[in-house]
């Protein structure tokens, strides 16, 4: 198609949609498949953790009182502990505690927790992994970044808060002093880390961890067997963390750069996905065609059904994506809203107007006995049947002020971010206090956090958090089946002269590598999780230099091998990696299925299974590859231009005009 | 739809260049686009102001994709140009227009 012809508005929409997805569609395949996984990433995080494997289920209210046995032993002066219970995404409780540190001014920082982290804190539970995986890989990850200490504290983690990340770190940074580190966000941010902790323990060596690397400066975490009330010490790992931060910003860049490209990618998924739709009149149709083994025609499917299937999950996912980044892609929005003061944006959208903050509460210095937590339990549980509670936090624990806040493990109202309810308890007494209200959130807002609820799985129970992943697998498939189809759809240039155009090649093998490549390098990370001695100082980095030098192995072998080779190799080596990862976990003292299943250890489990799942189909479909006889070969033995229309109109008389059309466009 | 009923200019002619001038409008001029609509949906819109700017973050967006899909769908590229610079004097008269936000943050 030219644009110096005349042309009609489909064949138009059929170009944009096919050359804004090609130079991306690299990018964006990654980007899938990590978000994808980050649906799971405590999950993936726990599995790479096998020392909190051999966790065993309790009560909740006899871990409860573990936990708080465990804390008051390594952080009896800690002026708040918080106590991430296992639940549908963990085994194991995550500790957490401030610690006591002389030279803070504590009012503020009370302040900050008890205003900001209690009112909002539950953005943080539902985002629990987010952060619990920040603390886990960001000093290590950053490393170079922490010595920045406090100026930048703000600037990681607000998960979920994403969407103002960029640009609120500039305002914080600008607005504070240097030492204005009882700031909201860092606060906020860390209590939010502090209930993550058990999600997705901090990965660092030894049972109890500082944030190292400048975040998370005066929290501690560690992990416990919530059966035992013992610490464990697990290894330290990227994790799942890894993959969920580069699906938003990439790895090696500067984190605003990296969402940049993200963004860039995002906006162009967007287009892709719009004008995919505008040049489909059969969308319905599309749902129940798959007409395999036709060549052109069964990729074309294949990337229709991937596509229509769950068209709205990629639209959504799509959409919600641009607007987290939204702040830092179009910040013209809130400058001009805003003149000169984007950090009031940026604090108003959290619902912190100014002055609205509580004055500062303190312990009052006389000693007292913490309240029985059991009483407090029931009620939360009479309170909440279905969702239970997923953490508590306790301010000066051992003080007369002691408070408890119980926290629901999962909100069930996506407008309101999924924010969980909170319960407080006077923490000597147990009588019920008052919490802070939580402000309905406008129409507008509502419909910015359902959006991003849904992008972070934020609402999710397990099952819709499997068919949020097996949304991501089909769209993963959709960019993979286009990245192909490009390729496919261009047979017919190059089998006419037999050589093959070096743009053809190019795209080949950045296939290649870009989607098969990527699932070997997916599979050996998780094998360099198990393989590298547990001891091995920045074992994390070592994981991920793993990942990303067999990704580019993958791309050396694809530059120098045959192009159908090349993905039979690949796809069998993923395959192969994957489905073997089960062995691999129980091999290196993970829990194996059997022990999984027994000890109730469902994360674990559903990791291995997934992982054979996804090995054997990935294997399958190398023997697909291996045993596929190019359509066109036989066609063009039997008459070149005629037979593939004749085929696909005998087929199904009623689809013709798709093939048709797309036809002699690329013509 | 045939070409000659538009304004067509020596550019519109030649394919490679066709292609990279609009891709160039499409990127730049659409983000402009997008941009400008962005400040204007934010300060225009009669919503607390910081709903105004969320709302006008996902609008934004969709004017970047409905700039892109205009351009690469008219007949010539001064169409093209013509729209985009429509839709900028229509957001940059709103943003002219509307009551200023600076007396709230101010």
């Amino acid at each position: 198609m030219r644009f110096d012809k005349p042309r009609t508005f489909r064949q138009s929409m059929k170009w944009v949609h096919t050359w804004t997805g090609l130079p991306l569609g690299w990018l964006l395949f990654a980007v899938y498949v990590t978000g994808t996984l980050s649906f799971f990433h405590p999950e993936i995080t726990l599995w790479m953790q096998p020392e909190s494997h051999r966790a065993k289920v309790a009560e909740t209210e006899e871990t409860a009182r573990r936990a708080f046995e465990a804390l008051a032993r390594v952080a009896p002066d800690a002026p708040q502990w918080t106590v991430s219970l296992p639940g549908s995404r963990s085994g194991v409780a995550g500790l957490a505690w401030r610690e006591a540190t002389a030279g803070q001014p504590a009012g503020g920082q009370q302040n900050a927790v008890r205003g900001e982290a209690a009112r909002r804190g539950e953005g943080g539970q539902g985002a629990r992994g987010e952060f619990g995986e920040r603390a886990a890989g960001e000093g290590v990850s950053e490393r170079g970044a922490g010595g920045q200490g406090d100026g930048a504290a703000p600037r990681r983690g607000f998960g979920e808060r994403g969407m103002a990340q960029g640009m609120q770190a500039r305002g914080e940074r600008g607005a504070r002093g240097a030492g204005g580190r009882g700031s909201e966000e860092s606060d906020a941010e860390e209590a939010g880390a502090a209930q993550a902790g058990a999600q997705t323990p901090a990965a660092s060596g030894g049972g109890v961890q500082g944030g190292e690397g400048g975040r998370g400066q005066g929290m501690k975490r560690a992990t416990m067997d919530p059966a035992t009330g013992e610490l464990i010490e697990p290894r330290q790992t990227a994790g799942g963390g890894f993959l969920y931060r580069f699906h938003y910003r990439l790895y090696g860049f500067d984190r605003t750069w990296g969402q940049w490209i993200v963004g860039a990618a995002t906006m162009v998924m967007f287009i892709a996905l719009i004008t995919g739709v505008v040049i489909h009149r059969t969308i319905f149709r599309d749902i129940f065609s798959f007409r395999p083994a036709k060549g052109k025609r069964s990729w074309m499917d294949g990337h229709n059904a991937s596509s229509v299937l769950s068209l709205p999950f990629h639209v959504v996912i799509t959409f919600s994506g641009l607007l987290l980044l939204g702040n830092q892609l179009m910040p013209s929005a809130a400058s001009s809203a805003y003149p000169g003061d984007e950090r009031g944006y940026f604090m108003e959208m959290r619902g912190m107007r100014g002055g609205e903050q509580q004055p500062a509460a303190r312990p009052s210095g006389t000693p007292a006995q913490l309240a029985d937590i059991g009483p407090l339990l029931a009620v939360a549980q009479e309170r909440w049947p279905e969702q239970g509670v997923g953490s508590i936090a306790v301010n000066f624990p051992g003080d007369a002020r002691a408070t408890i806040e119980l926290r629901q493990a999962r909100g069930d109202g996506l407008a309101n971010r999924a924010m969980g309810e909170r319960l407080l308890f006077d923490g000597v007494t147990g009588a019920p206090l008052e919490a802070p209200p939580v402000a309905d959130p406008s129409g507008v807002r509502a419909t910015s956090n359902v959006l991003s609820a849904v992008h972070l799985g934020r609402f999710a129970s397990p099952l819709v958090r499997w068919l949020l992943f097996a949304s991501g697998v089909l769209g993963s498939v959709m960019v993979a089946s286009g990245l192909v189809l490009w390729v496919v759809s261009r047979a017919r240039d190059r089998t006419a002269d037999g050589k093959i155009p070096a743009g053809h090649r190019f795209v080949e093998v950045l296939n290649v590598a870009a989607v098969a490549g990527l699932l070997v390098a997916i599979g050996a990370y998780f094998w360099a999780n198990r393989l590298i001695p547990a001891e091995v100082a920045e074992r994390n980095l070592w994981e991920i230099r793993v990942f990303f030098t067999v990704w580019s192995l993958t791309l050396l072998h694809s530059l120098l091998r045959r192009h159908k080779q090349a993905w039979i190799e690949q796809l069998a080596l993923a395959g192969g990696l994957l489905a073997a990862l089960p062995l691999v976990n129980a091999a290196t003292g993970g829990a194996h299925l059997g022990v999984a299943f027994y000890l109730g250890q469902w994360q674990v489990a559903g990791f291995d299974l997934c992982a054979l799942v996804c090995g054997a189909l990935l294997l399958h479909a190398a023997r697909k590859v291996a045993s596929h006889v190019p359509r066109e070969k036989v066609a063009r033995s039997a008459g070149r231009t005629k037979k593939p229309a004749a085929a696909g109109g005998t087929d199904e008389g009623g689809d013709g005009p798709v093939p048709a059309v797309l036809q002699t466009e690329e013509a | 739809m045939s070409t000659h009923h538009y304004l067509t200019c020596f550019a519109d002619h030649r394919p490679v260049l066709n292609v990279t001038l609009r891709s160039a409008l499409a990127i730049l001029g659409g983000y402009g686009l997008a941009a400008l609509a962005a400040s204007a949906f934010a300060v225009g819109m009669p919503l607390p102001r910081v709903d105004a700017v969320t709302l006008a973050i996902m609008l934004s967006f969709i004017v970047y994709l409905l700039a892109v899909m205009w351009v690469f769908a008219t007949a010539t590229l001064l169409r093209a140009a013509a729209g985009l610079a429509v839709g900028a004097a229509v957001f940059g008269a709103w943003l002219w227009l509307a009551p200023s936000a600076a007396g709230g943050a101010a």
